[in-house]
């Protein structure tokens, strides 16, 4: 006997033609996709321009641009799409009764949120692609030493950015209510992580937090990749506990409709 | 044979009792009807039959599934036209169908659903720039382009202008006509008479009444009335003695003769006798409406501008 559930279920042809047609839909976004790839290349450009172009001893020898503002920008590619942009189109499909409608057909509507973790990650891929492009041809920034380590990196914290976004939107009753809650959280997790200067300003017990919190270990793991220093194993530690503790949160008070 | 069974089916919401005991069989190639108020229970009836809401007690059985068994296989045979189900705003018509379509084991050709339902032209359009008849259009071509068995259509000419709902009605029938069972839900009454071959009366969670709708209106005991204004005076007690007439009243010059049989023939014919020439005559048969009220103990509601629109 064949698998009978195969048979009913839709194949791979309806997974790519879903993907495809969710990354229309973000395409169609456009003022959407200003934010999360431009904002993070405004604030590369403005520190790029004055900057100081002399190494660093803490950074390997680094410039600060190179071991701390790309990193932090390539964070908040990342934040903005996992946190804010991604939420809202799934709070958007669940008010509007889009999930609803999907789940009296064959296709599970946990299909649309696997198209949209894998459109954001497209999109993310983008926003980073365009920022280290600016910042290679306009600063000439170099690439991070542990190029490997970079990217399992920026996955893992990919990974916990997103299941944040989730409990944003399994949490959101409404998609301006999504769009608050996700500014909110980037906001928390971009100042305690040092977006706004460096967490050694913050109160300790605050900066330890915001060390620990994705954006902050997310930034000292990809810096760490930069200068060949290597991650700390409990800022990884703490990325990986962020995406099944938020992720598992997610999973249990998504609501479909 | 019945395609869907509902055998002793309850549901609560917490205190609120929502469908109490609700029993009905619908036959394959029928348009079967489920009327009743707003609240009255049929979307619930629905949900059940469609494996999104557990029942609390009852059988449900769909083409031999059970919906939250075999929810899977259900699907695949089982189009839904939800309320207020919806597409993401800049979705295009084109590319709803085709998404939908890959969802299906077998389904129809979307191009021909397009042609089928006078969407061609929109094809390229955005689902939240088009008219409420179209995105209803649209909204029904998704609910067949898996070919399904059965169609459940909710509530599926609320808001559109009376021309739209015409041609809702006539592409029910072909859908019918094309071997689909048609479950309707509604509370329009000229909406049920006119389309379905059976309906079931939903009041308070309960299932008042199952029949044709002819059989509906028969039992409801209102029968046909014709009415006239007499240009002079004529005999009354004549007109009432007819075996066809029940009742003769008369409101501000506006004689009302109630009755069974070839009324309007008997009441003519007599007034011809009397050489009474008669004005404004219209005959007046009993409607679904009549039935509702008689059954129910309430008015339908209206079709008009709905508050929910």
């Amino acid at each position: 006997m064949t698998d009978r559930r195969h048979a009913v279920r839709p194949g791979p042809g309806a997974w790519a033609l879903l993907t495809l047609t969710e990354g229309k839909l973000v395409a169609r976004d456009t003022a959407g996709l200003i934010i999360p790839l431009g904002l993070p290349m405004l604030i590369m450009v403005m520190n790029g321009l004055g900057a100081d172009r002399a190494g660093i001893p803490e950074f390997g020898g680094l410039p600060a641009l190179d071991a701390y503002v790309v990193p932090l920008t390539i964070a908040m590619v990342v934040a903005l799409i996992g946190v804010v942009n991604m939420p809202s189109f799934l709070a958007a499909y669940r008010t509007t009764g889009v999930l609803r409608r999907l789940s009296v057909t064959p296709a599970h509507p946990v299909m649309v949120l696997v198209a949209q973790v894998l459109v954001s990650l497209a999109q993310s891929l983008l926003g980073v692609a365009l920022a280290l492009g600016l910042a290679r041809l306009a600063f000439d920034v170099s690439p991070p030493r542990q190029l490997l380590g970079a990217v399992g990196v920026f996955l893992l914290m990919a990974a916990a950015m997103y299941a944040i976004g989730m409990l944003v939107a399994a949490v959101s009753p409404t998609t301006n209510a999504s769009v608050a809650i996700g500014l909110v959280a980037f906001f928390a997790l971009f100042a305690l992580g040092g977006g706004f200067g460096g967490r050694q300003n913050l109160p300790d017990w605050l900066a330890t937090a915001g060390a620990y919190l994705p954006y902050g270990a997310g930034l000292d793991v990809l810096s760490a990749c930069w200068t060949g220093a290597g991650p700390a194993g409990g800022q990884l530690a703490a990325l990986a506990a962020t995406t099944v503790l938020a992720g598992g949160a997610a999973a249990r008070l998504f609501r479909w409709s | 044979m019945a395609v869907i069974e509902v055998d002793g089916l309850r549901k609560r919401y917490g205190d609120t009792v929502a469908v109490d005991d609700v029993g009905f069989g619908v036959e394959r190639g029928e348009i079967f009807g489920l009327i009743g108020p707003n609240g009255a229970g049929k979307t619930t009836i629905v949900e059940c039959i469609e494996g999104v809401r557990r029942p609390d007690a009852g059988r449900v059985e769909v083409l031999g599934l059970d919906p939250l068994r075999d929810r899977a296989q259900l699907r695949q045979v089982l189009g839904v036209q939800l309320q207020h189900g919806m597409l993401p705003d800049k979705l295009r018509v084109g590319e709803a169908l085709r998404l939908y379509r890959s969802f299906y084991r077998d389904g129809v050709d979307p191009e021909r659903l397009l042609t089928d339902l006078g969407l061609t032209a929109k094809r390229r359009t955005a689902f939240d720039s088009l008219s409420g008849g179209q995105a209803q259009r649209l909204s029904i071509a998704l609910a067949l382009v898996g070919n399904p068995r059965i169609a459940v259509l909710d509530e599926l000419t609320t808001g559109l202008d009376p021309q739209a709902r015409r041609n809702i009605w006539d592409l029910i029938e072909q859908i019918r006509d094309s071997g689909v069972t048609v479950l309707l839900v509604t509370h329009f009454m000229d909406e049920a008479e006119r389309l379905c071959d059976r309906i079931a009366i939903v009041d308070d969670g309960r299932l008042v009444a199952l029949d044709t709708p002819g059989g509906l209106i028969a039992r409801a005991g209102t029968g046909q009335r014709v009415r006239f204004r007499a240009t002079e005076p004529y005999d009354r007690a004549a007109l009432t003695r007819l075996t066809e007439v029940t009742e003769v009243t008369t409101r501000r010059g506006e004689t009302v003769v109630s009755g069974t049989g070839n009324l309007l023939h008997a009441v003519t014919s007599e007034l011809a006798r009397q050489g009474v020439d008669a004005t404004g005559t219209r005959h007046e048969q009993p409607t679904l409406d009549d039935a509702f009220l008689a059954i129910t103990g309430r008015m339908p509601e209206r079709n008009d501008e709905e508050a929910e629109r």
